[in-house]
């Protein structure tokens, strides 16, 4: 049985249909791409994914629990950790600091201790595992606000990290970045991928069919294909296109 | 003997737009008799303006017909609730062509759709572009759909080379919509024997093609 299931997934705003449908499974261990043009649906379905939206039917299953419905944060404590598109980093604070709030032990003791947390030896010292696994060994006293845009996003992957999920989702973790920040983004990810499962959501077909394990193409609100990288490719119009040349 | 209900079946269907307070003046007619009996994929082809979203809103129930009925698996879809027409048929469409029409009955007073997934598709202009490889996967969804027992309608305004091609090869019928008139063609070849439809494809049809 897949780690994670959405079956039947159907939500609409008012008049407009967004999800129609929608049957995805995530598998232990893999990376799951979903991947989908502007407005395709991408968005909302890992709002509805990771509970922020309640569809109007269907079920979200994480290892064998129904999930539908529950809050974002009772979600997260499930272990699913999420990554957003969207940057969510506290500048002011440094990037350890960062990973440093994040750790679950530290959450459940608040935040207004957080001059006395960066002296928290044993935190830090987890933070700065953390920050070595997602590159930033060095930056670890770096204002997050100070960081380049790259950095930023490898900080939020760590971020999502230091609660050790059991499923990682990334929502269009290449928006804005440029070629070699993306390449960059592209090694760390295929490096997690050794001991996570994550869910990438991606607008960058080059990317996902890089590191996916298997695919997902939403359009119209729907899955219209899924497949590996290289069933997929093996359609005539996809060889046509750019993503027909070989990597 | 066996009596099937056809997925579509438009009779009549006349939409009058007019203009003009006390002289009445008729400023476009769409008419339209089609029937569908089976599940297949319909391409549908026309000018800007010809009528191709207008009859794609009637079907879909969205727009209201000045004469005549449209029914999806026997269902009347202007008698279906509101709220529930795009569970029988559905109009995907670019933000952009969004018309948004007069609720003018209650619908408590409506019938249910009777389908949670819609039976009827109408692509209105997906945009096909040859770069990204999406048309690959679009035209396995239509296939897919179709396969599933339902009706796929594919409108699109040929301006490449591909666009035909790809028309060719995933539609098994075609409709041609000009200044209001729908035409049904049985295949892509007599489709391309019509001469307005030649016409209005003007440099995508070389001479020796028909």
């Amino acid at each position: 049985m897949a780690l994670f299931e959405a079956r039947g997934i159907h939500k609409r705003f008012g008049r407009q249909v967004v999800l129609e449908r929608i049957d995805l499974s995530f598998e232990a261990g893999r990376l799951s791409g979903i991947m989908g043009p502007n407005g395709a649906g991408k968005t909302t379905c890992f709002n509805v994914l990771t509970g922020r939206f309640k569809p109007d039917r269907g079920r979200v299953v994480f290892d064998g629990e129904d999930i539908t419905g529950l809050s974002p944060s009772a979600i997260a404590r499930k272990g699913i950790a999420r990554s957003f598109q969207i940057m969510s980093l506290f500048d002011e604070y440094s990037a350890l600091e960062n990973i440093v709030i994040a750790l679950p032990d530290v959450r459940a003791r608040g935040f207004n201790m957080i001059d006395s947390l960066s002296a928290d030896s044993e935190a830090a010292d987890r933070a700065a595992a953390v920050l070595a696994r997602v590159g930033l060994a060095g930056r670890e006293h770096r204002r997050a606000g100070d960081l380049a845009y790259g950095e930023r996003r490898a900080l939020e992957v760590g971020v999502a990290l230091a609660a050790r999920p059991r499923l990682l989702f990334l929502d269009e973790p290449t928006s804005g970045l440029g070629t070699e920040a993306t390449a960059r983004l592209a090694d760390l990810v295929q490096d997690l991928k050794r001991d996570h499962s994550i869910v990438v959501i991606e607008h960058d077909m080059q990317f996902l069919f890089g590191l996916a394990d298997t695919i997902s193409v939403i359009h119209w609100g729907q899955v219209v294909a899924a497949g590996t990288p290289d069933a997929l490719r093996e359609n005539k119009w996809v060889q046509r296109s750019t993503l027909g040349a070989p990597p | 003997m066996s009596v099937t209900t056809p997925i579509l079946e438009a009779r009549g269907l006349v939409k009058r737009y007019a203009r003009g307070l006390i002289r009445r003046r008729e400023t476009f007619r769409l008419e339209a008799d089609l029937t569908v009996e089976e599940s297949t994929i319909v391409g549908v082809m026309g000018p800007n303006g010809s009528g191709k979203t207008t009859l794609f809103e009637l079907i879909t129930g969205s727009n209201m017909p000045s004469a005549g009925t449209v029914r999806v698996l026997g269902r009347n879809i202007h008698e279906v609730k509101y709220g529930q027409r795009d569970r029988l048929a559905i109009h995907y469409h670019q933000s952009y062509q969004v018309r948004h029409f007069r609720r003018t009955r209650p619908s408590f007073l409506m019938q249910p759709a009777g389908h949670d997934y819609p039976m009827v598709h109408l692509f209105d202009e997906p945009q096909f572009n040859t770069q990204d490889g999406y048309i690959g996967f679009m035209l396995e969804f239509f296939r897919k759909l179709r396969s599933e027992g339902r009706l796929v309608f594919v409108c699109l305004h040929p301006n490449e080379p591909y666009h035909l091609e790809l028309m060719e090869e995933v539609c098994e019928r075609f409709v041609f919509v000009l200044a209001g008139r729908v035409r049904e063609y049985p295949d892509f070849d007599s489709l391309l024997r019509a001469t307005d439809v030649r016409s209005y494809l003007g440099r995508l049809v070389s001479p020796d093609a028909a």
